[in-house]
Formats: C-alpha cells, structure tokens, sequence
C-alpha cells in the first residue's frame, strides 16, 4: 500500500477535520490496546437513558428495513425479488456496521471491509469522499462473497463532515463473464468473473456518472436489471440518509455520534455474554472437505484446473471462559483454479449467516458482533488466498462445506450447557444447484439460476428430526418457488418435484428430507445444463453419533423415447427415487450418463432429454438403533425410508400388510437390534489398535491423488497443522508429502 | 349506544369469534347496541341468536320486531379459520400434475415459516411444517401437462384419471380438488379429469363435488392455487352450512334480507357465492372498510388506518380513496392467492409482553403478547410477565376499576411490584420511569412503523389523516402520532367497535381476477393495439359474466350492477405489477389503451421513485379484475347537535393522579359517553368509555365533533 501524506488535523473531511484515516486508526489502535471498541469503558448513554437508547437504536433500524422494504420493488430481479438478496446497513466513519436491514445476513461485515479499503486507500484525497458521490464495489478481495453481490456505498454528510456511510448490496442476475449467470461456473482466474468493479466511484451529486452508466451498457449481458438493480441499491441507500439525518434533527449530532460508538461496543459486549450464556468453554474440532471433480475436463480446462481435487476445512472453534470465541481453519488446504475460491470478506459472510441463525438470531447484530470474534484464515489457503488473481465466481461451494461445522460445534456447546431445543447437527450443502442456458422457448438467448436449492432438509434436532425441505444454509427462509414461476424462465418442463426417499442422515432423529426434480428439456434445440455439488464426500458429520446426509450424483438421459412415449400415454419417470432401482431409467429409453461427477462445465441436451437434480436432506442425530420403530415404520408408509433401509439401517422389522401398508414386527426389531449391537462389538476393536492399522496405510503415503494433495498443500502451508498430522499418526518429525 | 327510542334497525352485524358471538345493530340514526353471546360451533345460529337478543333488549325490542325492519345483515367470523386451525375439514381427496403429489409436504418450503417474528425466521430450528390438510395417500398425481404459453406438452393420461378417482372413491372422499399446472392458461385438462371423475363416480352410482383450480382461481402460482381450491372444499364448504343455518335463523324470525359474508377483498358476498374461502378472513379487514366508507362521508382521501388489539398493530393505508390489495397473502400459516385488503400486522399490542433481556440488558417489547390475559395486573389471568398494559396501569393511564366497565378488575400494586422487579431494577431506574420509557419506547416503535408504512407509499403524514380504533388505539394514539404531523388525527368514540361497524359497511360486491399475462410492447400499431383490447375485453367480460352470475342467485339482474373494471400492471421485465381502476369502462379504440398505460404510469411513478420507471421495454398485463357492485344501505353517521366547547360539568366523573413526562399530575377524567358534539378537553385528561380509553396528554387537545368522532391537535 502507497502511504500518502496523512492529515491527522485541519484538513479532513472526519469529525473534528480529521481525516477517515487517522480516525480509523485510532479506532484500531484503542481496541488493540483495551479490547473494547473505540476503548468505551462505559456506556455512559445507555447507562444514563437507557430508554432514549432503545429508541435511537429502533429508529436507525427502522430506517434501514424501510429502506430494503422500498427499495426491494424497484429491482426486476427474481433473486432480489422472490429470494430477497437485498440488504442494507448503516456504518461509522471508520467503516463498522452500526445496524442492518432484514434479509441475507452475510453481509454484516462485507461492506465494512470495502469502505476500510477506501479509507486506507486514502480515497479521501482521491478521487476524492464529497457529500452525493456513490461507490461501487463487487470486488472479493475488497470486500464481498463473489461478483455476483454487487454494493452501491454513500456517505453521508452533517454540516461538511462525514458522519458515516449508508451501503445496499444485491445479488444481480449477471455479472457479464465468459459464461451467463451471476455464479458461471468454470472460471479459474478473476479475468473470468464478469465485470468487476473496485469500490470505484461511479457517481456524484447523487447521479450516476454518464461514462459509467454506458460501461454497464456493455459490460454486462442483461444492463436493463444490472441497472435497475442499482437504482433499487441507491434509492435504499438515499432513504438511510434521510433517516439518519431525520435522526440527527431531533437527536443532536453529539448524541448520534456518541450513540454509534456505544451500540457496537455493546453489540460487542452482549455477542460475549451471549456466548457465555449459551455455551462451555472448549475446543471443538468440526472439519470437513468438498470435492472438485474437474479431472473429467481434460482439454476443455487447461491442466492445471483439470484436475480431481479435494477441498480440506478443519474447522476448530475455540470458546474461553470469559466469551472470547475463536474460529480458526489453521491447515486449510490451499487455494485453487476453480470458481470457489473464498477470501476473507466472503469468509465473514458465510460465518455470519450461520451464527445469526443459532447463537445471534435477532436485529441488534452489529460489527460489534465482528469485534468479539477472533478469525484465524491462513494466508495461502482456499480462505485466504495469496493470489489475489483466482476465480471467486462461486466461492459458496466452499463456504457451505468449510462452515459446516458450524451448528455442529456450537450444538456440541449448548447440549454441555443443557440448552437441547438449539441443537441441530449440522447444514446440508445447499445443492444440487441447477444452473443452464442456451436459446429458450421465447427464441431468445437465455441464461438461469433454479433457486429451489434453497430448500433442502435441516439437519435433526435434538429432540426431534429434522425439517423436510425447508432451508439453505445462506438462507433460513427458503423458498423453492411455483413450477409456474421457474418455467417462465427455464425451457425445461418439470415432469415431477417430490420428496426424495433416503435423502436425510438416519439417527435417532434423522435428518428432514430433500427433495428431487426431473427436467424435461422443452421447447427449446438446446440447452447446456450444469450439476454443482458434492459427489465423492459428506460435508462434516451427523452428531451423536447421527449420520450424514447423502452425497449426490450426476444423472440425465439423453437421445430419450419421451416423443413417442407421450404420443402413445406410456408412463415416463416422475421421480428417480433410489439410484439402486432407478424409477427415472425404468421409465424411460435413451443413453444414460450417471456418474459422480458433480461439479462439471456445461453438458449439452437436446429436446426431450431428462435431467435429474437431488436437493439434499439434513443430517442425523444419535444412534439409529435408538430410533422410535414406529418413527421408522411411518417413514416407511410416508414414503420417506426406502424398505430395505429399516432393517440394514435401523434394525426394524416390518411387513406389509394385506392393504401394502408397512406394519411393525416388535418382537424381530427387538431381536435384529440385539444382534446388531451384538455386532458392533464383535467389530469393534480398541482406538490405538485401529490407528495402528491405518498408520501403516498414511506412512506409505497410500492415499489417492487429491487426498495426498490436499494433505500435502495443508501441511506445507501450516507447520502448526502439519506436526498435529504427524503426531496424530505418530509419525517421525521428516515425514513429508 | 342510544336508547334507540323509536327508532327502526336497520343494519345487522355480526362478528362470531372463536368464543364470543358480538352483534353489532345499527339505527337508521346512526345509533347503535352491541351485544355478546357463547358461540356455539356445533350450530352458530343458536348462538348467533343469543347474541342477537342480548343487544336488542338495550333497545327493548324482540327479534321479531327488529329483524323485520332491518334491510341488511352481514356476518364476519372466525368458524371457518378455527376449522382450518384445528384440522376439522372435510375429507377431501386431490388430483394434481403426476411427480407433483408433495406439495402439501413439502409446501415450498415457504410455510415453515410463515406468520413468524423476524427473530424466528431466523433462527433455523423453530421452522416447523404444518399438519397438512390432506393426507399424502389421498393425493393422486396423472400424467399431463400444459406448458406455459397454455399448450398441450403432455396429453392426459386419461386412464390415471380413472384410476385416481376410483382409489379416491374407495376411499370414501367427500370431494375432489383438481390443481393441474398451467391449468389457469389452458384449463382442458382439469375440466376432462371432472368429465372423467363424473362418469366415474356415475358408473359407481356415487356423487361427490369436483374442484377445478381454473374455475376457481384461475391464477398463476401452482402452489397458493392449491391451497385457495383446497380450503373452498376442505373449510369453506361446511362452513357455507352453518352460515346457510343462521341464515334460516333469520328468516324464520321475519328478517327479509339477504344474509351476506364480509370477504377478504372488502366487500360483502351472499353465502351462495361459489368461491366463499375468500371470507375465510373477514373480521381484521372490517375497519379498513369502515375507513374506508368514513372517510368517503366526511370527505377525506387519504388515511391511515391504525388498529391496536391485545397482541398487534395492524397499518392499513386509504390512498386516494382505495385501500390496496395483495396478491398472494399468507393467512394461517397458508399461501393463497385470493385477493386481501392488504394489513400490514406488527406483533405489537396492549398485551405484549416486555422484558430486559439478562444478557445486554436492554428491553425488547413482543413479539409475543398475553392476549387477553391483560398482564400481570390481572391476577386470574395467570400471567407473569409485564405486558404494556401493566404499565398503562401502573402509569395511571388505565383506570383499575373500570377496565372493559368494570368487567374485569386489575391490580395496580401487583402491577408496580412487577414493573419495579421484572424492568426497573435491572434498567436502574425508578418504576415509574421505567413504565414511562417502556410506554414511551412501545409507542415510539409503532410511529417508525407507521412513517415506514408512509414513507414506502412515497408520501409524507401531512397527506394523511390517521384514523385509530381497536380497544387500544385511543389509549396509545396520542403517542404514536406524535410529531407526525398528520393532516388531521381521528378516534371515533366507537373504536373498539369499529370493525365490526366496518363490516356493516361492505358493498354488496363480487370481484373476480384472471391472469392474462399479454405484453404491450412499445411502437405497436393500431391495429395491434385493438387486438390487445380484445383479449383485455374478453378476460372483462367472461369475468363480468361470473359477478352476474353470483347476483343472480340473490335474484339481482345485471342492469342492477356496477361494474368496475381494473387491471394489475407491470412494467416488462420487472416483477412489480400494481392495481388500478382502469380509467375506461371497454376498450374501445386505440387511444383507450394508452390510456390504460398512462394511468399506470401515473401510478407507478407516485409509489416509487421515477427513476425506476422503464417503459422502454414496454408492459405487461398479468390480471383482468372485474368487480361488481349493488347498492345497499350503509349504516349513517351520528349526527348530534352542536353543544359548545366546554363539557357539561357531570361530564367530568372525577381526577386522578397520572404520570406525565416525570410528573404526577391530578388529571381529570371524563365519561366518554356524557360530552357533547363540539366539546373540547385540553389535556391532560382521560376520557373514559366502558371498552376504551382516551389519552389526552399535556400539549394535546380532542374535539368531539357532530359524527361522535374525536379530532385531537395540538393544544
């Protein structure tokens, strides 16, 4: 960074002529040496009144919901619309979030980052901070998750000097890279992104810039909801303005100014009691791992990204007795030549949209909130990448595994302390996302995103199972969305959208279930369709001994019989329902292509041909054999367990009666469930015993290739992790890979 | 209420609660007597009855008597809602598109958090599914589908239809429900499933109803299409019997009207309209109508209605004159896609509850609330938790001893221990304050809300009047409106009733939409714009033909109707279509079409901010709507004589210590029911009625005028 002349007095636009600059380092220096924001011992004014407190507080955060409840209707964009990707926040001079509107809570802290980067930039000399200018800012390694969140940042001005800034982010349709969509899928290096904009200013006197309005004009592939995207981020971010200065009138601005530093040291101070409150101090350990199965695009990626991969996360969460919590992914694997990379800025989204759904779920969550956390993302890895020129398109793809530990750590917490009715094991990856474009049925050029994704199960509770196609991971409010609404878009028709048998993790509680879709290309000559999700792994455990959730494949059947099936009313597949007796492949002729591969470029279809997408289930909880038989025996009426399963699984025994209703043998299930617990401790051996069995296997470096790279680029970017390997297995000192 | 001597009933409404049967009579004075009865859910009509005389007797009159004069009746209630919540519907067997039988199981993930706080919609374990009104086994899917331009992809598979129907019949259904997708575009199909289910059931010698999602709403969204079919058959249908038994109650006791239903999209339907789920929620939407028709009588355009109940402040807006309808609401935790006056409901009422949260120590108010357990202060209530009500005690706001007239009897002390120990102490202040704060933070919220409400319409206050009823807008108005600068600030002194006066009147009023989904795009010629016309023409008038169609079973011919054509617009390629009167009865040339554009880009341009209008890519019209409406008689204001400014002197029943801005002030408190039009109370005062009080604070000041409203200003 250019250290320019700082003007620490007389001239900068801050409090007191002050510039952003030196405010912002007073600010960093005075929680390095106290630990408290800004160094506030006490909160004198909530202390003091703690009524008019409340009320400051109510109506700033009134200010930002009706921003976004306004604003949300000027966007075109079904993902601002229906999904409501669309969040504003007010923050300091400095940059610190002081209140956020309702919607996606992943950017707490994003846009923080990026007005930081402005400060350290020293914007403040240039291009110059004036009352009425609007930045723009997509750019991760700023301050974002991807491109495809695009922020529009005013400051906001009080007689000539700059009391703080007003931010709205969207997530937009498309961000104008190689390939359609806002997350194409296939870009290696950030050439490939789309249209990256680096908190630039792209307007003053509150209008956009003429220059930048005709870039957009281009630069994009649909500028008409790029733009009025933007109108939706800067007509928010207005009304914030109006609303703080409506403040300011009635409050005084001494009051204001001593309000935003208090409520984000009390944010702050109640996220610590919050976790004192809920949690016991400790270490726990959540990992887990993603695969990236590119090693089938040999020619059509160059070598270095056409490679099987595995993406390693060993997620620790550390609680202190006095509250402090430590989140830290200390031997993370490196970063790579994918999509997914995740830097810092996206790595507090993903880690905020999970704590505001158990430990945090209310309005008052601030940076105050950021300030109680430490965060350890080593520098080189997927978290933290040193290469500031990787692809970030859909970082996602490692933020939902990489957090998956999350709820799990955190349940593990809340049991030692009895609060039972929080605990949920863990998110399932929100996928199978179906992605797609090519010419549709209005013959014209389309692209699209289905965002029934956001609908996949949660994972069991601790009292009782888990919610059937209810979430996502980045939204507790799924949406799946009318078939009447997706076929507008999508020239595919939906030939069924039901539940999907098996699609939990089984425990005593299992997991809610997912869902399945089969797509039938329609109307269309073509139409390249895209699979995203886990293939070769589970992301994390069950708890308790619960299991995961299943991985997904990848199935369509192409050159299909459909056309004749239709004409002559013979059956065709409406749910696939077990990979093992395929209801899709029964149903139909053609040539399947079903495979693992389940992060791959665009595949080509042609009319008539089926596309399979399974949405993933929720994991379990406790141990199956615990499981209530007449739960197993509903689920099997239900359609939910697959016959098979309540035996080999559960250990329930069941018949079906003379009206094919499945009915509980109590006496056989007793019996099974005696031998299988018999069983596992004819299996089971002694933990060292077992170590030494596969210590043989890790000292031989028997591992498949991404497993060995993964392990290799963990250790070799953290000797810290890499000696906790070789200890574990008891290895010598040299031992490398 | 009046003694109403000589005078003739003439309106009836009644209100069936889930415990309490209300009737609201009104004279031809604008006069009124309320009275309450036990519901009876097993036969609403006996009930109802009860109800019925118990106001009567405040006029000394039988129901004989009265109910031969009366010329109009109109119910609202819950029966059909509780029916709903408790799962105590019909049995009802479902076809859908085949590979689509999970709707109700997987209920698009929306519905597991529906109706949630912001708080809970959050926070991922509490979301939940709802107990689906049908089970999965009696839902069958068929081959078929329609695309989205209303083509056959997919023939029916009539043979699964067969076989569908067949189970379902075995199983003994009641009805059937049909939801093919697209069928809104192309209905073929569902109406071959009915022919089909007909022969059937026929062949069988069995008869049951058949539902068709096109017939009755024909409207894009698979899912609350569904759901709005279902609940005609699952809630509506038995529900249609009690209203059908009420109705006889009426009869057979000389009344000569009509019995009408309040439904959602605010008017008042007979109860053999074929859609009757759409008065699945008619008693909240009572006082936006009741606005509504006060603010056309005393010739106001914009106002913003404002209900406090025990547990939530409901917002409504009347702008120019109409109030605004949503599309798709949820109601009981269910999407439909049945038009409702739109209510914007926060979770913040006399009864919420108030904590200090243990952990940051700052208060939070609700979402949650003791209802009608009142608060801590009433101790056969059973409730702990200091509730805003507690405070209003506590602060001398609310009278002890004449709460709900005396009904009920609260307890101040208990009250103050509690405030004292539960906000006081762990805030650090004194309880009074502390109650004070709590009151004035509670009241502070609900004005965000409200401004918010304003704000996003693109207006300021000072465009509107507020209007404040429910049992404890009055107590709380002067608060709220605070520094708002409202045109004009409205109590009437019948607010607790005024849903139920809202109700009495509903046109008698049927409306009917369409989706049309047609493209106006921009540079078309005449003759395209003629051909577009036609389509808009022929949606109205096959809708027309339905409203004529439901007068008709009332025995009124079309001539008697007055029909209202409206549209819902959108620019191409956004998303937020919006409602207006069309400005022309038909499309009849060219010109009438830019018309129709122009009026929605007036609209348009009003709403939001004029930099997001684009009408470069041209217009898309998703809805036709017809309604269609007959006049009835509405109940008549009060008109009392102008008595001067200064109250009688027994108007004043005695003073009371009250809590103002840190001060203990002696305040006088007056008996609503002793002033007189034109008198005027400088605050501080209270104004004490049997089921309402009005707070007049320090500053402020109330006139009664001669239609027994309030007008409170600065003093």
């Amino acid at each position: 960074m250019t250290m320019t002349s700082d003007t620490t007095a007389g001239v900068g636009i801050g409090w007191g002529k002050r510039s952003l600059r030196s405010m912002l380092e007073e600010s960093e220096r005075l929680f390095a040496e106290t630990g408290r924001y800004y160094g506030i011992e006490r909160l004198t004014l909530k202390e003091e009144d703690p009524i008019r407190y409340e009320k400051l507080f109510s109506r700033l955060r009134g200010g930002m919901v009706n921003a976004r409840e306004t604003a949300l209707n000027i966007s075109a964009s079904p993902i601002v619309r229906e999904i409501g990707e669309l969040c504003f926040a007010l923050y300091t001079p400095e940059g610190d979030s002081i209140t956020l509107s309702t919607g996606i809570m992943v950017h707490v802290h994003t846009m923080s980052d990026a007005i930081k980067w402005m400060i350290r930039n020293n914007y403040e000399e240039n291009p110059g901070i004036e009352d009425g200018d609007i930045f723009c800012n997509n750019d991760a390694f700023i301050g974002d998750v991807h491109n495809a969140d695009v922020q529009d940042i005013l400051p906001i001005f009080w007689e000539g000097e700059l009391i703080g800034w007003a931010a709205g982010v969207t997530h937009v349709i498309d961000v104008g890279a190689p390939l359609p969509s806002g997350m194409p899928m296939g870009p290696i290096h950030r050439y490939e992104d789309g249209f990256m904009l680096s908190a630039q200013k792209v307007g003053s006197k509150n209008r956009l810039h003429r220059d930048y309005e005709l870039r957009c004009q281009t630069a994009v592939r649909l500028p008409f909801y790029w733009m009025l995207d933007q109108q939706t981020r800067i007509a928010g971010c207005q009304m914030i303005k109006e609303a703080v200065h409506r403040v300011i009138r009635e409050e005084g601005i001494e009051t204001y100014k001593r309000f935003i530093r208090e409520v984000i040291e009390d944010g702050r101070r109640s996220f610590v009691q919050r976790v004192k409150e809920l949690t016991i101090p400790g270490t726990y350990s959540v990992p887990s791992f993603m695969d990236v199965t590119f090693g089938g695009e040999a020619g059509r990626l160059p070598p270095e990204a056409a490679k099987d991969t595995l993406m390693h996360a060993p997620l620790t969460v550390e609680i202190g007795s006095e509250g402090e919590f430590k989140v830290s992914f200390e031997g993370a694997s490196k970063w790579g030549y994918h999509s997914f990379n995740a830097p810092p800025s996206a790595m507090q989204g993903g880690l905020w949209v999970l704590l505001t759904q158990t430990l945090v779920p209310n309005d008052k969550v601030n940076d105050g909130a950021y300030f109680a956390i430490q965060n350890n993302l080593p520098y080189g890895s997927w978290a933290n990448p040193d290469n500031k020129f990787c692809s970030v398109s859909i970082a996602w793809v490692y933020l939902i595994p990489g957090y998956s530990g999350i709820f799990r750590a955190l349940s593990m917490a809340y049991v030692g302390r009895g609060y039972l009715e929080e605990v949920i094991a863990g998110h399932p990856g929100t996928w199978n996302m179906t992605q797609g474009g090519g010419p549709n049925h209005y013959g014209q050029p389309g692209a699209w995103t289905n965002f029934e994704m956001s609908s996949c199960g949660t994972s069991a509770r601790y009292v009782m199972d888990g919610e059937d196609t209810c979430a996502a991971m980045w939204n507790p409010e799924g949406d799946m969305g009318d078939v009447e609404a997706w076929e507008i878009l999508e020239p595919l028709l939906y030939l069924g959208r039901r539940i999907r048998p098996n699609s939990f993790g089984p425990g005593k509680f299992r997991g809610g279930s997912g869902f399945e879709s089969i797509r039938m290309v329609y109307n269309t000559p073509n139409q390249v369709l895209y699979n995203l999700g886990e293939g070769n792994v589970f992301l994390g455990t069950g708890l308790f001994g619960g299991y995961p959730a299943f991985a997904g494949y990848r199935q369509s059947i192409k050159h299909t019989d459909m056309a004749r099936r239709i004409a002559h009313h013979l059956p065709y597949p409406i749910s696939d329902e077990d990979p093992e007796n395929s209801q899709m492949i029964a149903h139909v002729e053609g040539v399947l292509e079903r495979d693992k591969r389940t992060i791959h470029l665009p595949d080509p279809h042609a009319e008539y041909d089926l596309y399979l997408s399974v949405l993933r289930g929720g994991n379990g909880l406790g141990d199956v054999l615990e499981r209530d038989p007449t739960a197993v025996v509903r689920d099997l009426n239900e359609g939910y367990l697959l016959p098979r399963f309540a035996a080999s699984t559960y250990g329930v025994v069941a018949f079906q009666n003379a009206e094919g209703e499945w009915e509980l043998d109590a006496e056989a299930t007793e019996e099974r469930r005696a031998a299988m617990r018999r069983e596992r401790i004819e299996q089971s051996i002694p933990v060292e015993e077992w170590i030494a069995q596969q210590r043989t296997r890790v000292e031989q470096k028997d591992f498949i290739a991404p497993v060995r790279q993964m392990y290799q680029e963990s250790m070799s970017l953290s000797p810290t992790w890499a000696a906790h390997f070789r200890s574990f297995w008891g290895l010598d000192d040299d031992w490398s890979l | 209420m009046s003694n109403g001597t000589g005078s003739r009933p003439r309106i009836l409404a009644i209100d069936a609660g889930g415990t309490m049967t209300d009737t609201f009579i009104i004279n031809e004075r604008g006069e009124f007597v309320v009275g309450k009865a036990q519901t009876t859910p097993h036969d609403e009509s006996i009930g109802f009855l009860n109800s019925a005389r118990d106001a009567l007797h405040y006029w000394g009159m039988s129901v004989e008597d009265a109910f031969s004069a009366m010329v109009s009746g109109i119910y609202s209630g819950t029966a059909m809602l509780n029916r709903l919540l408790e799962r105590k519907g019909r049995k009802v067997g479902v076809i859908v598109t085949a590979g689509m039988e999970d709707y109700l199981r997987m209920e698009r993930a929306i519905q597991t958090y529906l109706g949630y706080s912001y708080s809970d919609r959050l926070h991922i374990v509490t979301h939940r599914h709802n107990p689906p009104l049908v089970p999965r086994k009696r839902i069958f899917g068929v081959r078929e589908r329609i695309d989205v331009f209303g083509k056959v992809a997919i023939p029916l598979y009539e043979h699964e239809v067969r076989a569908a129907v067949e189970q379902l019949l075995r199983m003994d259904v009641d009805s059937i429900v049909v939801n093919l997708i697209y069928s809104f575009k192309n209905p073929v199909h569902e109406q071959r499933v009915r022919e089909i289910a007909e022969e059937v059931m026929a062949a069988e010698g069995r008869s049951a109803p058949v539902y068709l999602s096109s017939e009755l709403y024909p409207l894009r969204a698979d899912f609350p299409r569904l759901n709005a079919t279902l609940l005609e058959a699952y809630a509506a249908e038995p529900s249609r019997e009690q209203l059908q038994k009420v109705r006889s109650v009426t009869r057979a006791h000389g009344a000569k009207f009509d019995l009408r239903v309040m439904a959602s999209h605010g008017g008042t339907i007979s109860i053999d309209a074929r859609e009757l789920a759409r008065t699945l929620i008619s008693g909240p939407i009572g006082g936006v109508i009741g606005a509504k028709y006060l603010a056309e009588r005393i010739g106001v355009q914009n106002v913003a209605c404002t209900d406090i109940g025990g547990t939530s402040f409901d917002i409504a807006l009347i702008t120019d004159g109409e109030f605004q309808i949503k599309n798709v609401p949820d109601v009981a935790r269910f999407l439909l896609n049945i038009p409702l006056v739109q209510i914007d409901s926060v979770g913040a009422g006399t009864g919420s509850f108030v904590r200090v949260n243990p952990g940051n120590r700052r208060i939070e108010i609700g979402p949650d609330s003791a209802g009608a357990r009142v608060g801590v202060c009433y101790p056969e209530g059973g409730v702990d938790t200091v509730t805003i009500s507690d405070c209003n005690v506590v602060l001398g706001y609310l009278n002890p001893d004449n709460f709900l007239g005396g009904e009920i009897r609260l307890d101040r002390q208990r009250a103050i221990a509690a405030v004292q120990q539960q906000i006081a102490e762990p805030l650090g202040l004194d309880v009074y304050a502390a109650a004070a704060g709590v009151v004035e933070l509670f009241e502070d919220n609900l004005k965000n809300d409200l401004l918010g409400r304003i704000i996003g319409k693109g207006y300021g206050p000072e465009n509107y009047t507020l209007l404040s009823y429910g049992g404890g807008g009055p107590l709380h108005v002067s608060g709220y409106s605070a520094g708002l600068n409202f045109e004009d600030v409205l109590i009437p002194t019948w607010a607790p009733g005024f849903s139920a006066f809202g109700c009495a009147c509903g046109d008698f009023e049927y409306r009917y939409d369409r989706s049309i989904d047609l493209p106006i795009f921009p540079g078309i010629d005449d003759a395209t714009r003629m051909h577009l016309g036609a389509v808009i023409n022929a949606a109205w008038d096959a809708l027309a033909d339905q409203v004529a169609a439901e007068f008709a079973k009332s025995g009124i011919p079309r001539e008697q109707i007055h029909f209202k054509p409206a549209i819902r617009m959108q620019y191409y390629g956004q998303l937020n279509d919006l409602e207006f009167r069309s400005p022309v009865q038909r499309i009849e040339d060219p010109g009438d079409i830019l018309q129709l554009l122009h009026a929605f880009d007036t609209l348009y341009a009003k709403i939001y901010y004029n930099a997001a209008r684009t009408p470069d890519f041209g217009y898309l019209a998703t809805r036709a709507i017809m309604t269609g409406s007959v006049d009835v008689e509405k109940p008549a204001l009060p008109h009392r004589a102008e008595a001067g400014p200064v109250p009688d002197p027994e108007a004043q029943v005695g003073t009371r210590e009250v809590y103002w801005k840190g001060a203990w002030i002696a305040t006088p408190i007056f008996a609503m029911d002793r002033l007189h039009a034109g008198n005027q109370i400088v605050g501080p005062a209270i104004i004490e009625a049997p089921a309402c009080t009005l707070v007049v604070p320090p500053g402020r000041k109330v006139r009664l005028d001669q239609n027994d409203i309030f007008h409170m200003r600065p003093a």
